[in-house]
């Protein structure tokens, strides 16, 4: 694939309809468009991120039916129905998520580019699993990719939240 | 104790952090950049006819748009911003598109017809130094010489006990900053230009803009910060000058937003050097003679590849006090991707050779190589690389200490029991100079301001990119002004609203943002002070800043808020350079830090894979301004440099990328480095020094290679010379040594 974007195509659009952070959306659109790009562009949820575009990175990390999904390999239309919450929903507006506080008291993050999905799998990983050990760690945060910190400040962020 | 939460930090972890590629404007076109298929070939002829006529198609652009200099280059615009007759790599930029939509951009790139003749590809140095290769530029195809001659290199060859010579080859690295290159132009109604876009130099860009576009500097304003990651790679021009030429075209705001693949590229990657040490030691383990060779793969374009081979060249010795030294470095253009900026600048390079170089000797005379390094390694009053004078610190030996600590610590440890299994120690110590060097511009500048409404405002023109520069900013404000961080409000990364403070590079911000503040707090607290005199009638020198306001006494008097009322701003700016050696030798360094790093790896004797399970890295740099962010620097740079060592290379075939994405090009992911990273600051500085924290930006990355190496001889018995150590060159040298002898 030369680039990630589809080639226009003459497509018709199509309704699609999903919980976005508890609200529901409705939208037309394109059967191609990716889901990354409808939560950032359409509805300008600019936390989700896009870094490598094939699902290896980890940016874009969103929690989809409470699963961890990279939004970068789903396309919009498939949203349909769905429960999405991105980073934006993961705090009540008032009140910081404690696995943002975590982060942010630890130095789990520098750039901050790959952090939403961190947080997001770090989410995904806690709510199952409370108290993880080193390989549940390693194991959780394998789909994530972070350039700045070498995970140093990640695993303490994670250690912190878990002893919370 | 409260951890010193960064200023940046909750609109990054709630998302709310707006980054230059998430902006967008009301009517913003999406502009996409057509590169050469070629990595040499002739322009025949260029169509864009057709892709003009799809709907949706705002502008194409091709070299007939660029009003002014069609080239680009912080040092040399060598780069054409959109070619006209010949490309010279695959990332170079023919044609660009502003459209409705990304989709259509697209879509356009693929209808506009580029009659191309291919010409003979210069994939290697050795190609391109062949006589009969065709010259890429005007001047040949060498870039750049540079050299150190020190001593009667053939006399000291002559004394030693024992010559080591090998040919260390190092691959070509992505920076891979998560935010790919990218933003927004927008073009404004009074006919000047606002380009969001990241970037380490924003007075550099609007320079580098103005002469592209035959615009005054003035009416460009860049907005450069925050950025994704930089790490050197977005200090030089990438989309920038696209989307200003479509937004001055089209009238409307541009968004451009590289993909990984477009990123991979067009961007600049880490110097490919082949490195060529010739060092001899004499009986009792005293370095004598040092030769080097460094040929450096620079690719199409300067960018500022000549810099880096001086740097390259300068730390050639590194740390070590040796007799005879005979350097010299040679930098070529070929039909490769351009290498350029990258955190380390020449330094990890060399490094990694120099300390093969120095566990080779050791093991020749029969000596433990840290004792080699401890009887060759500079000492506080010793003279720099160059021979110039360089700011004295203990900090080479310091680090060297603390790393012979540790290792010896690690080598206690014992070995694990298992068959397929091996597991080694190394450690590897380095000095890295900051700054830009002697000779070369390094103005450095900051902006103290008390505001009408009482914040104190301190402004540079630095930008973050991740770095924590930030944070600095707002520590080192606070602590010299005694002030809290509540009442100070920071300024960067606007040129509209910044002073000149130089270049966000070279581990330069913290230093420099300390020296402004040395320059700035005497004056302001003057005028600050003054004022509060007047306001309420007591003597000056009772009055002192503390939080919130001033004090009298120690006890609170007057908010800041109050002493502002009614009152104009108090503005003082400082203008200085970074400091430099008073001696006049050309790109030398003064202010250097040190690291001593220790490495620990387990090899599988049946994959060939390494993984390293322990990396323990002391710094000397001065005191620690923020220490979460201090952490972060080292142990982001340490696995950054384990990345290096061990997994990356952009490999290139005949000219052409052969990984474009992290599916071919893997980085380290939580599961390749160690789970306890070690990181160790060394604080002290001599009673006299006045030079306050260095920056760490670069440090935590140049040691690492040589320690992992080191560990890696100590596991298996395999000498490293050539980067990433892949698996195949651990099971081939496991077939020849450690299966036999077991």
């Amino acid at each position: 694939m030369k680039v990630n974007h589809q080639t226009a195509e003459k497509t018709e659009a199509m309704p699609v309809s999903f919980l976005l952070n508890g609200e529901t959306v409705q939208l037309n659109i394109s059967p191609v468009m990716r889901a990354v790009d409808v939560i950032r562009n359409e509805l300008n949820q600019t936390g989700t991120k896009i870094s490598c575009g094939i699902g290896r990175c980890g940016a874009c990390s969103i929690l989809l039916n409470g699963k961890l999904a990279v939004s970068c390999l789903i396309l919009a239309y498939q949203l349909e129905d769905a429960s999405v919450v991105t980073i934006e929903g993961l705090s009540d507006g008032k009140q910081m998520h404690p696995i943002q506080e975590a982060f942010l008291e630890e130095g789990g993050f520098q750039c901050g580019y790959c952090t939403p999905g961190m947080i997001m799998a770090a989410k995904c990983l806690l709510d199952s699993n409370p108290k993880p050990d080193q390989a549940d760690i390693q194991k959780a945060f394998s789909g994530n990719l972070c350039r700045c910190t070498g995970y140093g400040g990640i695993v303490r962020a994670i250690q912190c939240a878990s002893s919370k | 104790m409260k951890k010193n939460i960064r200023p940046d930090g909750k609109a990054k972890v709630t998302g709310k952090m707006k980054y230059l590629t998430d902006l967008s404007f009301p009517h913003m076109l999406y502009g996409k950049i057509l590169r050469s298929p070629y990595p040499h070939a002739r322009i025949l002829s260029i169509s864009t006819d057709e892709a003009q006529r799809l709907p949706g198609v705002q502008a194409v652009i091709t070299h007939k748009d660029v009003p002014a200099l069609n080239g680009f280059g912080i040092v040399t615009p060598d780069q054409p911003v959109l070619c006209k007759d010949i490309v010279r790599y695959v990332g170079d930029a023919v044609a660009a598109v502003a459209a409705d939509s990304i989709e259509i951009a697209a879509r356009a790139l693929e209808l506009i017809g580029i009659q191309y003749e291919p010409l003979p590809v210069l994939d290697c140095p050795e190609k391109a130094l062949e006589e009969t290769a065709p010259l890429l530029h005007p001047d040949g195809n060498v870039l750049h010489r540079a050299g150190f001659q020190k001593g009667d290199i053939e006399k000291e060859f002559s004394q030693c006990a024992k010559i080591v010579e090998e040919t260390y080859q190092v691959p070509r690295q992505l920076h891979a900053y998560m935010e790919t290159e990218g933003g927004v132009i927008v073009p404004e109604k009074n006919g000047s230009l606002t380009v969001y876009v990241g970037t380490q130099h924003g007075f550099k860009d609007q320079f580098q803009l103005a002469r592209i576009l035959g615009m005054p500097a003035e009416r460009i304003r860049i907005v450069s910060s925050p950025m994704g990651g930089s790490f050197g790679g977005k200090d030089e021009l990438n989309i920038q000058p696209y989307g200003a030429l479509l937004a001055l075209k089209t009238g409307k705001p541009v968004k451009i937003h590289q993909t990984r693949q477009e990123s991979m590229r067009s961007s600049i990657k880490r110097h490919p050097m082949k490195i060529t040490m010739k060092t001899g030691i004499d009986r009792e383990g005293r370095l004598r003679a040092h030769q080097t060779r460094i040929v450096a793969d620079t690719g199409a374009y300067a960018t500022l590849g000549p810099a880096i081979l001086d740097f390259a060249v300068e730390h050639a010795a590194g740390p070590y006090m040796i007799q005879a030294v005979d350097t010299k470095g040679i930098s070529v253009f070929t039909n490769n991707g351009v290498s350029g900026e990258f955190r380390g600048f020449g330094g990890n390079q060399v490094t990694f050779a120099l300390e093969g170089q120095i566990d080779r000797l050791a093991e020749a005379i029969g000596m433990d190589g840290i004792a080699v390094r401890r009887l060759n390694i500079r000492s506080k009053q010793d003279p720099g690389p160059l021979g110039q004078r360089i700011v004295e610190t203990d900090g080479a030996l310091d680090v060297l200490e603390s790393a012979a600590a540790v290792y010896a610590e690690k080598k206690r440890l014992p070995l694990k029991q298992d068959t397929w299994k091996r597991t080694g120690v190394g450690m590897a110590v380095t000095m890295h100079g900051g700054g830009l060097g002697f000779g070369r511009l390094d103005p450095a500048g900051g902006r103290l301001s008390f505001k009408e409404d009482g914040k104190i405002e301190i402004a540079f023109g630095f930008e973050e990119a991740g770095q924590g520069i930030l944070a600095v900013i707002e520590a080192i404000t606070a602590g010299q002004l005694g002030c809290a961080k509540e009442d100070i409000s920071i300024i960067i990364g606007d040129t509209s609203l910044v002073p000149s403070s130089g270049s966000t590079t070279a581990s330069r911000g913290t230093s420099m943002v300390w020296h402004s503040l040395q320059r700035l707090k005497k004056p302001f607290l003057q005028k600050l002070l003054a004022r509060a005199a007047r306001k309420t009638g007591i003597e000056e020198k009772r009055l002192s800043v503390g939080p919130g306001g001033i004090q009298v006494n120690g006890e609170y008097k007057l908010s800041f808020q109050e002493l502002a009322a009614g009152e104009e701003p108090i503005v003082v700016a400082a203008q200085f350079d970074f400091p430099v050696s008073p001696d006049p030798i050309d790109s030398a360094h003064f202010l250097y830090t040190y690291s001593g790093v220790v490495a620990q790896v387990e090899a599988d004797l049946l994959t060939g894979r390494i993984r390293v399970t322990g990396l323990h890295q002391t710094t000397a740099a001065g005191p620690v301004v923020n220490e979460m962010g201090y952490i972060g620097q080292i142990e982001g740079g340490g696995v950054m440099a384990l990345g290096y060592t061990l997994m990356e290379d952009v490999t290139m075939t005949e000219g052409h990328y052969a990984v474009e994405n992290f599916d071919s090009y893997l980085i380290p992911g939580i599961v390749d480095v160690p789970f306890n990273l070690q990181v160790r600051a060394i604080e002290s500085l001599p009673a006299e020094d006045h030079y306050g924290p260095r920056g760490v930006g670069e440090i935590g990355t140049v040691a690492v290679a040589p320690a992992i190496a080191s560990a890696i001889y100590d596991a298996v018995g395999l000498r490293v010379s050539r980067l990433p150590v892949k698996p195949e060159a651990l099971l081939q040298s496991i077939e020849r040594s450690v299966l036999y002898e077991s």
